[in-house]
C-alpha cells in the first residue's frame, strides 16, 4: 500500500493525535447562512433591474448600494466561508496534523465574520471606495490584512507540524491562494485617508484601472479558482475513494494555472486607453488560461472513472461533477471573451454577469454544495436527510442557472447589436440608448426568475444539511495516528523536485515568484505611467464642488451601471463623442470606467443638457426618458452638501498629487458655495427653490456637468501638438 | 492617441523576458514532472488523501 511504502523510510514511535473540527463546523454554518444572504441580495436587485420600482425610493436598498453588498456577500462571505471550512478540513488530513493554534482559528473565524457584518453596516449606506470588489473601507481592508495574516499563520505552521512528507497538490493551490490575495488585497487597496469612512485611492486613472482589473480579475482567479481547485483535488477523490486521475496532470496545472492566470488582467480594458501591448497580451495569455484550466476540468471529471454511476445516486458526486462541467464551461467562455473581436460584443453588455455567474453559480455554488453534502453528515456523524431533496434541490440549482445564463447572453448580443447597428450613412439606426435598454428589460426578468430558482435550491440545501446535523450522535474525540517527521523533512537521496515538494517554504517563494512575474509586467509599465500618458495642459482639476459631486457618484454606486470611458470604435464616438484619452483620468482618485453599461457611457454627459434636465433626471428619469429603468434618487435632494471634510479632501489630492494651491484648499467651501448657487440660481429660473443650492443633487450636477469637458472642449490640432 | 502611447512605451523586454521565463519554467517542469523514474512517487503522492484512517 502507498502510505506503508511511504511510512517505511520513517523511523520513531507512532504519534496520536485529533483533528480541530469544531473550527470546519463553525465556518460551514457560516457558509450556509451567508450563502442565503448573498443570494437573497442577488435575487433583489436581479428584480430592481426588472422593475426600478423595487427601489422604493430608499437609499439604502437601492441598487448602486446592495450591488457591492451582494458581490461582496458571495464572493468574500459565502465563498469565503466555504474555502476557510473546506482547507481546513482537508489541511489537517492531508497533512496528518491538527491546525496550528485552536486560539488562532477562531480569531480567524470570528474576525472574518466581523469583516462581513462590517462590510453590511457601510456598503448599503454609500461607504464604499468606489472600486469593483474591493469597495470595504481602508479600516475593515486593514483588519481583512490582520485576518488574512492569521490565517497564513495557522496555515503555514500547520504545514511546519506535519507529519506527512509530500505536500499534496491540494496545498500547493491553497498556498497559491494565500499569498496572491495578500499581494492583490494590499497593492489595491492603498489608499489614503480622509476620515474614518473614506479615502481616496493612491492611484488615478489609467493606472488606477490597471491595477484594479488586475486585482478583480485576479480576485476570481485566486478567491474563486485556486482554492476552489484545491478543495476539488481534495473532496473529489474522497467522494469517489479514487486518487486523482492523473497526480501529474496535477502539478502541470498548478504551475501553468498560477503562472497564467495573473497575466490576463487586462482583458477587462480591452479597447480602452490602458497600452496596446498590454491589453494584446492580457489576451494572448487569456487564450492560452484555457489549456491548463481544462486540464484541471479533465483531471478532475477523469477521477470518476470507472463510478460514474455515482453521479446518479451520490448527491456529493453529482454536484461536484457539474461543478467541474460548468468550470470548463466558464474557461472556455473565459478566454473566448477575451478575444479582442468578441471583447468588443460582449464588453459593457449583460453577456459579462452571464459568465460570472456560469462561474460562481456553476463552479463555485456546486463544488460548495457537493464539498457540504460530504462533509456535515461527516462532521455531524449522521446520514443525510434527504438524497430525494438534494436531487431536487439540484435540477432548481441548474435549470435556474441555464435561465440566467442564457437570458444573459441573449440580452447581451441583442443590446450590443443594437448599440453598434448603422445605416449606410453612417448614422445610428438606434441612437436613443433607452432603446437597446427596453429591448432586454424581459430577459431581465427570465434572469430574476432564474436567480430565484438558484435562491431556492439554496435554501433546499440549508433544509436538508440542517436536518442532517440535527439527526447527529455524539462521539468521543477521533484520534488519530501517524509517525513523524524525520528530522530531514525530505525523503534521503530524493531529487530536487521531491525535495521541494517537502520544503513548504522555498515551495511558496517559487510560487510568489511565479505571480510576481506576470504581475510585474502588467504593474511597472502602469507605474511609470509618466513615460506614456502624454500630460493636456487643459485637463484641470475638478472644483471643490465637483470634487464633493464625484463623492456622491461614488457613493451612489453610479459606476455600476454607467461607464465612463469611449472606445475608439466608430459607433461609440458617433453615440458619445471622442474616444476616450489616458491624459484625460490623470485627477480621477479613483477612475470611474465602470464595467457595464445598464445605462448609458458618461464619459461626454459634461454640457449635453442643461442642468434642469440633470434635476428632473434625479428625481424621476421616467420624466425625462421614458422607460428608463434607473432608480429614482429623492434623497439626493434633501440630503444637504457635506463640506466639512472638503479641505481635507483636497489636502489628500495635493499628497497625491493633484495640483491644487494651498489658497485653493483655504477657500474651497467658499469657492464650493458660490459654484453651488450659480447653479441652483440656473435651477431658479424654472421655479426650483433656492435652498437646492444646499443639497447634494447640486454637487451631482456640478460633477456630472464637468465630465469630459475639459477634453472634448479642446480642438484636436491642440492635443497633437502638445502630445509631441 | 493608443499609439502614441504605444511609441512611448519603451520597456519591450520586460514582457519578453516574463515570456522567456514562463516557456523555460514550463518545458522544464513538464519534462520533470513526466520523467519515467517519478513515476510511482506520484502514483503515491495521489493517495495522500485516501489515507486518513482514524485508530479509534
Amino acid at each position: 500500500m502507498s502510505s506503508e511504502n511511504r511510512s517505511a523510510v520513517r523511523t520513531g514511535t507512532p504519534e496520536k493525535f485529533s483533528y480541530d473540527d469544531q473550527i470546519v463546523k463553525l465556518f460551514v454554518i457560516a457558509t450556509l447562512v451567508w450563502g442565503v444572504v448573498a443570494l437573497l441580495l442577488g435575487v433583489t436587485i436581479a428584480f430592481q433591474l426588472a422593475d426600478f420600482r423595487l427601489n422604493f425610493g430608499l437609499p439604502w436598498i437601492t441598487f448602486g448600494r446592495l450591488r457591492p453588498l451582494h458581490t461582496n456577500a458571495a464572493i468574500f462571505a459565502f465563498c469565503g466561508n466555504a474555502i476557510f471550512a473546506g482547507i481546513y478540513y482537508s489541511h489537517q488530513r492531508l497533512l496528518k496534523a491538527r491546525l496550528f493554534s485552536d486560539t488562532l482559528s477562531k480569531i480567524h473565524f470570528w474576525g472574518w465574520q466581523l469583516i462581513i457584518v462590517s462590510a453590511a453596516l457601510t456598503l448599503p449606506f454609500g461607504i464604499t471606495t468606489g472600486k469593483e470588489y474591493a469597495e470595504l473601507e481602508w479600516p475593515i481592508d486593514i483588519a481583512i490584512t490582520v485576518i488574512w495574516v492569521v490565517f497564513a499563520v495557522n496555515f503555514f505552521g500547520t504545514i511546519i507540524r506535519r507529519r506527512e512528507r509530500h505536500i499534496y497538490v491540494a496545498i500547493w493551490f491553497y498556498i497559491a491562494t494565500i499569498l496572491t490575495v495578500a499581494v492583490l488585497h494590499i497593492v489595491n487597496s492603498l489608499e489614503i485617508p480622509v476620515s474614518l469612512t473614506k479615502s481616496y485611492s493612491l492611484y488615478a486613472g489609467v493606472q488606477d484601472a490597471l491595477v484594479q482589473w488586475w486585482y478583480g480579475h485576479n480576485a476570481v482567479a485566486f478567491f474563486l479558482t485556486t482554492p476552489f481547485l484545491g478543495l476539488m483535488y481534495y473532496f473529489v477523490p474522497k467522494a469517489v475513494n479514487r486518487p486523482v486521475y492523473s497526480y501529474r496532470l496535477s502539478i502541470i496545472h498548478f504551475w501553468s494555472l498560477t503562472f497564467i492566470y495573473i497575466w490576463a488582467g487586462p482583458h477587462h480594458l480591452l479597447y480602452t486607453t490602458l497600452p496596446e501591448w498590454a491589453q494584446t497580451l492580457g489576451m494572448i495569455f487569456s487564450v492560452m488560461l484555457w489549456m491548463p484550466s481544462w486540464g484541471g476540468m479533465i483531471n478532475g471529471l477523469m477521477t470518476l472513472r470507472g463510478v460514474w454511476s455515482k453521479v446518479r445516486t451520490e448527491p456529493s458526486v453529482r454536484f461536484m461533477a457539474t461543478a467541474l462541467t460548468f468550470y470548463g464551461m466558464a474557461t472556455f467562455e473565459g478566454p473566448l471573451l477575451s478575444i479582442k473581436s468578441v471583447n468588443s460584443i460582449a464588453h459593457f453588455t449583460d453577456w459579462i454577469p452571464g459568465h460570472v455567474h456560469s462561474g460562481t453559480i456553476g463552479w463555485n455554488y456546486m463544488l460548495i454544495a457537493g464539498m457540504l453534502f460530504y462533509l456535515v453528515p461527516k462532521l455531524w456523524n449522521s446520514e443525510l436527510y434527504s438524497k430525494k431533496l438534494a436531487h431536487q434541490q439540484f435540477w432548481f440549482a441548474t435549470i435556474g442557472l441555464v435561465l440566467y445564463i442564457i437570458s444573459m447572453w441573449v440580452a447581451g448580443i441583442t443590446q450590443s447589436l443594437m448599440w453598434r447597428a448603422m445605416d449606410d450613412a453612417g448614422k445610428l439606426i438606434y441612437p436613443n440608448f433607452i432603446e437597446t435598454v427596453v429591448k432586454i428589460v424581459p430577459m431581465y426578468w427570465v434572469r430574476a426568475i432564474g436567480g430565484t430558482m438558484v435562491l431556492i435550491s439554496f435554501i433546499m440545501m440549508v433544509y436538508n444539511l440542517w436536518k442532517t446535523a440535527k439527526a447527529g450522535k455524539k462521539t468521543d474525540v477521533v484520534v488519530y495516528e501517524a509517525y513523524p517527521l524525520h528530522a530531514s523533512h525530505v525523503e534521503e537521496g530524493a531529487t530536487s523536485h521531491r525535495k521541494l515538494e517537502g520544503w513548504p517554504m522555498i515551495f511558496a517563494a517559487l510560487s510568489l515568484i511565479a505571480i510576481l512575474v506576470g504581475s510585474a509586467i502588467e504593474i511597472i509599465p502602469s507605474l511609470m505611467a509618466d513615460q506614456y500618458v502624454v500630460k493636456v495642459s487643459a485637463i484641470k482639476p475638478y472644483s471643490p464642488l465637483e470634487l464633493l459631486g464625484r463623492d456622491v457618484y461614488i457613493k451612489e454606486g453610479c459606476y455600476l451601471c454607467h461607464s465612463q470611458t469611449v472606445r475608439p470604435m466608430p459607433h461609440e464616438v458617433v453615440r458619445y463623442g471622442k474616444a476616450s484619452n489616458a491624459a484625460e483620468f490623470v485627477y480621477d482618485h479613483p477612475f470611474q470606467w465602470g464595467s457595464k453599461r445598464t445605462g448609458p457611457d458618461l464619459a461626454r454627459i459634461g454640457g449635453k443638457y442643461p442642468h434642469m434636465w440633470h434635476y428632473k433626471h434625479f428625481y424621476e428619469p421616467r420624466e425625462v426618458t421614458a422607460g428608463s429603468i434607473m432608480p429614482r434618487y429623492v434623497w439626493l435632494f434633501d440630503q444637504k452638501i457635506h463640506y466639512k471634510d472638503l479641505p481635507t479632501k483636497m489636502r489628500v489630492m495635493q499628497q497625491l498629487g493633484v495640483p491644487y494651491t494651498d489658497e485653493e484648499v483655504l477657500k474651497s467651501v467658499e469657492t464650493a458655495q458660490l459654484q453651488a448657487k450659480g447653479i441652483a440660481d440656473e435651477l431658479a429660473q424654472s421655479g426650483v427653490p433656492a435652498k437646492v443650492a444646499e443639497m447634494d443633487i447640486v454637487s451631482l450636477i456640478a460633477y456630472i456637468q464637468r465630465i469630459g469637458m475639459d477634453y472634448t472642449s479642446m480642438p484636436d490640432e491642440e492635443i497633437a501638438t502638445e502630445g509631441k | 492617441m493608443k499609439q502614441e502611447v504605444l511609441k512611448a512605451f519603451d520597456l519591450p523586454w520586460l514582457p519578453v523576458i516574463a515570456l522567456v521565463l514562463f516557456v523555460t519554467s514550463f518545458v522544464l517542469y513538464t519534462w520533470w514532472t513526466y520523467r519515467a523514474t517519478n513515476k510511482s512517487h506520484y502514483e503515491q503522492a495521489g493517495n495522500i488523501p485516501l489515507d486518513d484512517k482514524d485508530i479509534a
